[in-house]
């Protein structure tokens, strides 16, 4: 993505000189990203949304100090990201899943049908299932590349890692996910 | 080629097109029939991740409405960097400030210097500063250098010499004494040795600096005298010590 480094400069240049509305493209631009990996470990889309909101508090608080030596800013947000994460769970003491019958609805206001609310929630927690069967390095490997799309290059950076690495890490988590897969297949057949 | 990096090469080029439906696992894999055994639960395992991607996704409105929040947040809070930009900007006050900082650094650095040796100067054996007292001395005597006062310099100092060893003697520091006392003989040498060179050029100088040594050690035997009838038997020997130092420069004097 280096257009989007290169916007991410001029954009990261403007916010530390105190521009908001720069500091609003960024999030724009990087909050879909770091929401995603947010709620694919956590079961509520309204914690996810809170989380995402507080990782962007902290990055503009951490702005004057951020230099972009070595570590781009996506993957700056990505590691703070997973700061937060691991306080929120500290916080909670909550690492497993919950039953879908133990969760609380959210946002009426936009998914107007309870079924389909309800149905997006089992969705969500049989997803959650299977990414907790899987190693720590394993599920922040995969939600890393496959779903927050970032680039083997910005896996690396943010898991302190290098891309040959994560190449292998990759590479073997995607055979034990599928593996998981089939097992609880077969479990819930 | 490691089957790592090609698997990973197919999956980055084809994950996009099964995404929408260009592609499918089966022309994929065969495409690549000698992979097809890695490369298979790989691939299933992608489309399974690429519909996690899909229902984590963020709400419709989601982005749009939290920027306006967070931006909302951000200027409720203090300016980034509030006092960094205030020292940066270019004013009259900044000039002001810019002429006027290092001024007062020197002027504060200046008076704690002249403070320190201040105190130093009254300082005597045992205390802090004493130290600091002799090497300002030796400085003094380093930077004078016509003989008539270096020599006169070194009567100074040997006065501070007896000076201090009655202040210690009256302060009760008896345990200082004997290294006071040697100290004082070194510097009444000195004294000898100075007034010895200037004898030649400037004979009435010398007399009158002569005289002047013989008056500071004429004082200073008659206060030990006095303190010494008044001072514990633990000062005795550093007293006696500093009268037979006075003696024998009075009589080197003669």
């Amino acid at each position: 993505m280096p257009g989007k480094l290169d916007n991410d400069h001029e954009l990261i240049k403007k916010a530390q000189r105190g521009d908001v509305t720069a500091f609003g493209d960024l999030y724009e631009s990087h909050a879909p990203a770091i929401f995603r990996y947010l709620f694919s470990h956590l079961d509520n889309q309204m914690d996810a949304e809170d989380l995402t909101g507080e990782v962007f508090l902290k990055a503009w608080r951490s702005l004057p100090k951020y230099t972009e030596r070595g570590v781009p800013f996506l993957a700056f947000l990505f590691k703070v990201a997973r700061n937060i994460l691991v306080d929120h769970y500290r916080k909670n003491n909550n690492l497993e899943t919950k039953d879908p019958e133990e969760m609380d609805g959210y946002s009426a206001e936009v998914i107007s049908e309870p079924i389909e609310l309800v149905g997006n929630q089992i969705e969500h927690q049989k997803i959650l299932r299977v990414l907790h069967r899987l190693r720590t390095d394993y599920q922040s490997v995969l939600t890393l590349r496959f779903i927050s799309e970032l680039s083997p290059e910005e896996t690396a950076q943010v898991m302190n890692r290098s891309v040959g690495a994560i190449r292998v890490l990759q590479h073997r988590a995607l055979a034990v996910l599928r593996k998981e897969l089939d097992d609880i297949g077969q479990h819930e057949d | 080629m490691k089957i790592e990096r090609q698997i990973e090469q197919i999956i980055n080029t084809y994950s996009p097109a099964i995404s929408s439906g260009d592609e499918t696992l089966e022309s994929i894999l065969a495409m690549y029939p000698q992979l097809a055994n890695e490369l298979r639960p790989r691939l299933e395992a992608v489309i399974f991740l690429q519909q996690v991607r899909l229902s984590v996704a963020t709400r419709p409105g989601f982005i749009h409405d939290s920027r306006k929040y967070l931006e909302a947040q951000i200027k409720s809070m203090p300016p980034l960097g509030y006092w960094r930009n205030l020292l940066r900007r270019s004013s009259p006050q900044r000039l002001v400030f810019n002429i006027l900082a290092p001024v007062i650094v020197l002027l504060l650095l200046a008076l704690v210097i002249n403070n320190t040796v201040l105190t130093a100067r009254l300082s005597i054996p045992g205390d802090p500063l004493f130290s600091t007292k002799l090497v300002i001395e030796d400085v003094q005597l380093a930077l004078t250098f016509n003989q008539v006062d270096k020599t006169d310099l070194q009567i100074q100092q040997s006065r501070e010499r007896t000076l201090e060893f009655i202040e210690l003697v009256m302060e009760g520091d008896y345990q200082y004494l004997p290294n006071a006392a040697a100290r004082m003989e070194t510097e009444i040498d000195a004294s000898l040795h100075a007034l010895n060179n200037v004898s030649k050029n400037e004979p009435a100088s010398q007399i009158a600096m002569v005289t002047e040594l013989r008056d500071i050690l004429s004082n200073e035997l008659f206060m030990l005298d006095v303190l010494k009838s008044t001072s514990p038997t633990t000062a005795q020997p550093g007293i006696n010590l500093a009268i037979q130092v006075a003696q024998s420069g009075i009589l080197a004097l003669r």
